[in-house]
């Protein structure tokens, strides 16, 4: 006790020389996030978010940057249909409260960030094809910020610029988090994990005459990869401009964060009495597979004359080598097992701004797998969001619209992302700055599609949000 | 005699062309009477956009007032270095860092190009996405981030976007701040220069320009539309900076009106430095991912 009284003593006074010496600064914000479900007419979301960050500049050299972050969903203790996703819905999860935390040092050609981090590669927006750097966390879809979606790891990003404009990036990441989802019972549960549960549930209920003459007995384990060195996740980026083009080229590898489930083994142990039902064992275990991603990004504005001017171009491409890919009954959703594949996903982006004010932002993407087919007949290839058929090739469309109003205090924006499968997602929001540091979002998304694709397992789960931003 | 005439008149349009477009980077240059419109016009772009200095680095806090009072502010660090760099065609380069609330620590890097006809080249560090964007420069007759005054008043607009036609010179009948309620510039004698834009339509018919006959500087312009109204002020003040025996005038108020909605944007520059020695390498996407606060 008089140990933690000394550091915390310490600590004040560190902080309080800190501040005299106008080194340390800091910032933050209090914001609330409110989501009515229309369908169900009942609040999905009553989020309260407090999240500050502290920068501490030593001298030219050295700077230590620190972000905590709490927050507390109401509507998790409101209502009883939540009740099984409240523990991990309802507050902040064991230590996704430090979302920074490092050192940076800077020397000449050197930048080194060593801590905990998000690093971002890519230049598709809301589409992760090279930005696979952190885990996501998925709980509320793909609908947050990026910076909210990713989940930060300890690592060492290192940095050196042989020439200007130039930079060689290497990441040492030992440490390692899963992506996650969202439990079953909230808003955003993935249908994948829906069926996983109602067969979970079906499984192990009593015994019923003709229907399920057995009892049942579903183990899962999941097995995360041991902390060895040679389990150090690694990146490489290389970044340049040749011309008026910007470039990079990237090298992930390491232990994908999606745990894929697999069928282990199972058991029947006969009846020892009345009622003469035997005992069906089914041994699932989540394991997390060595993945490799090669790639690269692309940017350019045309800033000439000519009928192209204005406009920004930016593409990623990667191919995910050994990807683990499910395949099963599409019809069922159910999952018999795990393919690796060399699949590829590549987006190119234009932005133009039009009619004065108006930014027009277009992306087409193209995930495409090694196979149609998982070498199985009657199989297909699953949707690991929904269990639901994914297509070879899959066309990814996004159309965003952007303007503002009255000196920037009134933002409109309407964002509208779907597939050649006529699923998708449209977004509206207005953002209107009511002060300096206060500012109101109104919002909308509509989910439309079949109930086996991304966004067509949401259709019911359409939404009018708001948020309110205090910021310091 | 004609062809003796035609002659001069030519050798005058080359020699006044030349001076049009060959101001020196970091040379700082004075207009004087006698001068053409487009001559001091160059002059008055040259020092708009600090082509004197290597390097500009300052603070800047913008309010944005309405007409019912009511304010808003932003607050940035900006910071400049001049290359007039025939190679690769980059005349300078800015980082802008937002350090307002709302938005700390977003980042801007400009690349500006020697050839007017082209666009800057932009990215932007999104603290939201902790990513580098590349970005579409906005539109030139948009507003220059939601001040009263439009991007091409600010960053785009270039010698050889306007003609000019040197109306008089007279004695400028002094600008009361609104932010600082202070009188500048009263008595200026001053070149009163006509700007009409080359592209038209356009969002402005002409500006009338009132240049300083001391420094260059275009200390006050208003500008009209098609039908002849005045729809929009713009007030600059210049301070002379003395650096190693050179007198550079900076900008350090800038206060934008616009009449239709009788709202206005002050931005005041402080802490201005000039020619620190700041090296390309604190211009580059590298230093948006460093930026601070």
């Amino acid at each position: 006790m008089r140990k933690i009284l000394t550091f915390f003593i310490g600590g004040v006074l560190f902080l309080a020389q800190a501040v005299s010496a106008g080194e340390f600064s800091y910032s933050g914000y209090l914001k609330n996030e409110l989501s009515l479900g229309l369908e169900t007419e009942q609040l999905t979301k009553f989020k309260n978010i407090f999240q500050i960050s502290g920068q501490y500049v030593f001298n030219d050299n050295f700077v230590a940057f620190v972000t905590a972050k709490y927050w507390y969903d109401s509507v998790y203790d409101w209502y009883e249909r939540y009740d099984p996703a409240q523990h991990y819905m309802g507050h902040i999860q064991r230590n996704d409260w430090l979302r920074d935390c490092y050192l940076d040092y800077m020397n000449g050609p050197w930048f080194l960030r060593l801590g905990k981090q998000q690093v971002s590669w890519g230049q598709a927006d809301g589409i992760a094809i090279l930005d696979r750097v952190n885990p996501v966390d998925l709980s509320e879809y793909w609908l947050p910020d990026a910076v909210d979606l990713r989940i930060p790891l300890w690592m060492a990003n290192i940095n050196y610029s042989p020439k200007l404009n130039s930079n060689l990036q290497l990441l040492i990441i030992p440490d390692f988090e899963q992506s996650t989802a969202a439990p079953p019972s909230a808003p955003f549960t993935f249908r994948s994990y829906k069926l996983f549960m109602d067969f979970k549930k079906f499984w192990e209920m009593p015994p019923i005459p003709v229907i399920k003459p057995f009892y049942g007995v579903l183990n899962t384990d999941i097995y995360y990869p041991s902390k060895k060195p040679e389990h150090t996740k690694i990146g490489v980026q290389w970044q340049d401009r040749i011309s008026d083009w910007d470039y990079t080229l990237n090298y992930l590898y390491g232990y994908d964060y999606l745990a894929r489930t697999y069928l282990d083994s199972m058991q029947v142990i006969p009846p020892v009495g009345p009622p003469w039902y035997p005992t069906l064992i089914r041994n699932y275990s989540r394991r997390f597979k060595l993945v490799q991603m090669v790639g690269g990004s692309l940017n350019h504005t045309f800033t000439r004359q000519g009928p192209l001017k204005g406009i920004t171009f930016r593409a990623d491409a990667a191919v995910y080598m050994n990807e683990p890919t499910y395949y099963g009954d599409a019809s069922t959703g159910a999952s018999y097992g795990v393919n690796r594949w060399d699949n590829v996903f590549w987006l190119i982006g234009l932005d133009r701004y039009i009619f004065t004010k108006w930014l027009v932002s277009f992306q087409f993407a193209q995930y495409i797998m090694q196979d149609a087919k998982p070498g199985i007949d009657n199989y297909q290839t699953l949707n690991s969001y929904t269990n639901g058929a994914q297509d070879q090739v899959e066309n990814i469309f996004s159309l965003k619209i952007s303007t503002h109003f009255m000196n920037d205090k009134l933002k409109p924006e309407v964002l509208w992302s779907f597939t050649d499968d006529n699923q998708g997602r449209v977004s509206p929001k207005i953002n209107y700055e009511i002060r300096d540091n206060l500012v109101f979002t109104l919002g909308f998304h509509y989910f439309y599609g079949n109930v086996q694709d991304s966004n067509g397992q949401f259709r019911d789960c359409n939404q009018v949000y708001t948020m309110l931003k205090f910021s310091f | 005699m004609k062809k003796a005439v035609l002659f001069l008149s030519i050798l005058l349009f080359l020699s006044s062309y030349a001076l049009a477009t060959e101001l020196e980077y970091f040379k700082v240059y004075r207009p004087h009477d006698g001068m053409s419109a487009d001559q001091i016009m160059e002059i008055e772009y040259h020092i708009k956009y600090t082509k004197f200095a290597k390097d500009a680095s300052f603070g800047g806090k913008a309010y944005f007032v309405d007409k019912s009072g009511f304010v808003r502010e932003k607050e940035t660090f900006r910071k400049r270095i001049t290359l007039g760099r025939k190679s690769d065609d980059i005349a300078y380069k800015d980082l802008v860092i937002f350090i307002s609330p709302q938005v700390k620590g977003m980042g801007t890097l400009t690349w500006t190009y020697m050839d007017a006809k082209r666009q800057p080249d932009s990215w932007i560090w999104l603290p939201s996405l902790k990513r580098i964007r590349k970005i579409s420069s906005a539109n030139s007759d948009d507003s220059f981030l939601g001040a009263d005054f439009t991007v091409e008043d600010i960053l785009l607009r270039r010698f050889e976007d306007e003609t000019y036609t040197l109306l008089r010179t007279e004695n400028f009948g002094g600008y009361l701040c609104e932010f600082d309620k202070k009188t500048y510039y009263q008595g200026r004698p001053c070149f009163v220069i006509e700007c009409k834009p080359k592209r038209s339509p356009w969002y402005y018919a002409k500006r009338i320009l009132w240049v300083d006959k001391n420094t260059g500087a275009g200390i006050y312009e208003e500008k009209y539309d098609a039908t002849g109204r005045k729809f929009m002020t713009l007030f600059k003040n210049f301070e002379i900076f003395n650096v190693d025996g050179k007198a550079y005038p900076v900008q350090t108020i800038i206060e934008g009106k616009d009449l239709r909605t009788g709202h206005r944007t002050t931005i005041i520059n402080t802490d201005i430095k000039l020619d620190q020695g700041l090296s390309e390498e604190e211009f580059t996407q590298r230093t948006l991912m460093m930026s601070r606060w």
